[in-house]
């Protein structure tokens, strides 16, 4: 659509404003928090941080979807990878090798993956990342399907490792450790390195980045490799609370993922939004789901909740713009 | 400097045409391995109705999502629309409220509607990327077709009555198909309206500056979207005689992997019935073709990946190699 052209290179939101994402956000967050206490007796922190570990391992992609959402690109076959990579790591874990290997493959795995998606979209610039990543998410899923042949799952034989990978310190589980660290590095990264404003730079404006020296297909391979990776280790987590991987393994992952990221303020057009905003929308995603899972309410319920914040979320700016232009144009009919 | 194409020009360079040229190599290639292998025909009446009616609902939907591709949108949210109309109309069956089969059809049809209504207000009055919208509608459909469902299934026995319309050697999903690709064909090529939705795909701006409400395209566009999801919610019910609020899940990719595969353009403005309909019958002859060729199942997505990627990445390739030609000439 239009109006490309007119936007600024900048994720702080004009200061002095009434209301920012962030702050709504938080108080969805809080709000989430007093729905779980009163609905439900058994809603403590204890209980939170017992549950998380099973929700939590998507949430390592989102930070690389960020990415790639801010550059205005968009890759729907993370789902499939996060399905072939825990395949091969099941294998792998069969064949007997040790821990240290199958960490190695199973990121590897998604890492290749990734190299896959990003060499196809370098040197075919004029396609469109939707239609490859659409191509290479039926082939992944393929391949993974291929491999675990007729009976369509495989599981973990030596569960041990990965148990401890789903376990805790004290109460605090390995995998929300991991993702503090992980969100710390990647809103570092994007906030305060020129590495972050680069992808600002091609997100708002793909050509004038081109022309300013910017290397935009490095960037593009770098961004379509780090998702892949995430991948991997979303793939790694998710086996150590499900101790095995079958064909619909990550089915939908790419949506929850962009979601996330949508909900937290991340524009699809790109050049727009933060993680912090994106992180705190995918905690509030984490912690709904472990209420309704409280509540007992069916799993499938909660996505017409995520429908619903999903639509709201992107309706809001948008009224809000209609409502400036309405204010401006009035102002510019008296003068 | 004119001169006349060769044949070979015009087929390669006409998207339908070659994809016509592939079907058929195919086709023979497939007949042969089947007919000397002892196997009978694989043309035979069985086979090619089975192959339509296995993916009624995908060659269905192209229709629906062809438009809203010419429009530069998408659409991932049909199957969950397909899932809440289908469930309700499962539903419908099995406390007895309905079962007329007519009526059953149209109610499907019309939450369609509502559901593509909806979807078209937001993109077009709000100004959001069709993806997201569609996406938080996909989650909400399917949460609600399984509220609907109550985690209740409606078998067999209960839809009974609406089977016998989708059932096998039945042709009413054959009427279905025809009369939609008929009537699709007439009204985007020959219609104001039609030529109006391609006009919004190549220049939104330029159609609007030459008067055409351009708001009011877009949100037809996703509900003619949701009036083919919704029918196909109906026809799933009847064809498969069960209703499932799981029904369909994921298939939205094959629906706009076979638009692309008929060279319909993600960037609007370009496509056509027919090269949708050999997009999607090239995807229902693979997937029909691969196990009698002795490729077990599980190969298939593996086999229709590479085939998306191979015709998306060769189009580029001849696309290239055309603008090139093209230069060339001019600098002649």
């Amino acid at each position: 659509m239009a109006g490309k052209s007119g936007r600024t290179i900048s994720i702080e939101p004009k200061k002095g404003k009434f209301f920012r994402w962030e702050t709504g956000l938080i108080f969805i967050f809080i709000a989430v928090m007093i729905f779980g206490t009163i609905v439900s007796p058994s809603f403590n922190i204890k209980s939170v941080f017992m549950n998380m570990p099973k929700y939590l391992a998507e949430m390592f992609m989102m930070y690389a979807m960020g990415y790639i959402l801010i550059i205005a690109e968009i890759d729907i076959s993370v789902g499939a990878i996060v399905c072939l990579a825990a395949t091969m790591a099941c294998f792998a874990n069969n064949a007997g090798l040790p821990f240290g290997l199958q960490v190695i493959i199973c990121i590897g795995i998604g890492t290749l993956c990734g190299i896959l998606n990003g060499a196809i979209l370098t040197h075919f610039t004029e396609l469109p990342s939707m239609i490859v990543t659409l191509g290479t998410q039926i082939i992944f899923r393929g391949i993974a399907e291929v491999s675990m042949g007729s009976g369509g799952s495989i599981s973990l034989t030596d569960t041990k490792a990965y148990a401890a990978l789903g376990g805790s310190i004290g109460i605090v589980p390995i995998a929300f450790i991991l993702i503090i660290v992980t969100a710390l590095i990647f809103i570092f990264v994007l906030s305060k390195t020129t590495a972050g404003r680069k992808l600002y730079a091609i997100g708002s404006n793909h050509t004038t980045a081109l022309y300013s020296g910017i290397k935009v297909q490095k960037v593009r391979m770098i961004c379509f490799v780090l998702i892949g990776t995430m991948a991997g280790v979303c793939a790694l987590f998710l086996l150590a609370t499900s101790f095995g991987a079958n064909t619909t393994t990550g089915q939908g992952f790419e949506m929850d993922v962009i979601s996330m990221c949508v909900f937290g303020g991340i524009a699809t057009t790109g050049g727009k939004g933060n993680l912090v905003g994106a992180t705190i929308a995918g905690f509030t995603i984490v912690l709904l789901k472990i209420v309704l899972s409280l509540l007992n309410v069916s799993g499938q319920t909660i996505l017409v909740v995520i429908g619903i914040l999903l639509i709201v979320s992107v309706l809001i700016p948008s009224i809000n713009q209609a409502l400036t232009n309405k204010k401006k144009k009035a102002a510019l009919a008296k003068a | 400097m004119e001169e006349k194409k060769s044949l070979w020009k015009r087929i390669t360079g006409s998207r339908e045409a070659s994809l016509v040229l592939i079907l058929v190599v195919m086709l023979i290639l497939v007949e042969c391995i089947q007919y000397f292998g002892g196997n009978g025909h694989f043309l035979s009446p069985t086979n090619i109705g089975q192959i339509f009616r296995n993916n009624a609902l995908t060659m269905l939907m192209a229709l629906g999502m062809l438009c809203v591709l010419l429009t530069a949108g998408i659409d991932i949210s049909i199957t969950s629309t397909l899932a809440f109309a289908g469930m309700i109309v499962g539903m419908l069956q099995k406390n007895d409220v309905c079962h007329n089969t007519f009526l059953l059809f149209l109610i499907a049809a019309l939450i369609g509607l509502a559901c593509g209504f909806l979807n078209g207000l937001i993109i077009a009055k709000g100004h959001i990327a069709p993806i997201i919208v569609t996406m938080g509608f996909m989650y909400i459909w399917r949460g609600l077709a399984y509220v609907v469902s109550g985690n209740q299934w409606a078998s067999g026995a209960d839809v009974a009555q609406f089977a016998e319309f989708g059932k096998d050697g039945s042709a009413g999903p054959y009427i279905i198909l025809i009369a939609a690709y008929v009537i699709f064909f007439i009204v985007l090529k020959w219609t104001t309206y039609g030529r109006r939705i391609y006009a919004v795909g190549s220049n939104m701006e330029a159609a609007s500056v030459s008067g055409i409400n351009v708001d009011k395209i877009l949100v037809s566009v996703y509900m003619i979207m949701g009036l083919l999801a919704g029918l196909s919610g109906a026809l799933s019910v009847s064809i498969y005689a069960s209703a499932q609020p799981n029904m369909q899940y994921g298939k939205e990719m094959d629906v706009i992997a076979a638009c692309v595969i008929g060279g319909v353009s993600m960037n609007g403005g370009r496509g056509s019935v027919v090269g949708t309909f050999l997009g999607a019958l090239f995807y229902a002859v693979l997937a029909k073709a691969l196990p009698l060729v002795g490729l077990d199942s599980i190969w298939q997505n593996l086999i229709k990946g590479i085939v998306v990627l191979a015709v998306v990445l060769i189009n580029t390739l001849t696309q290239r190699a055309m603008d090139r030609a093209a230069l060339e000439r001019r600098e002649m």
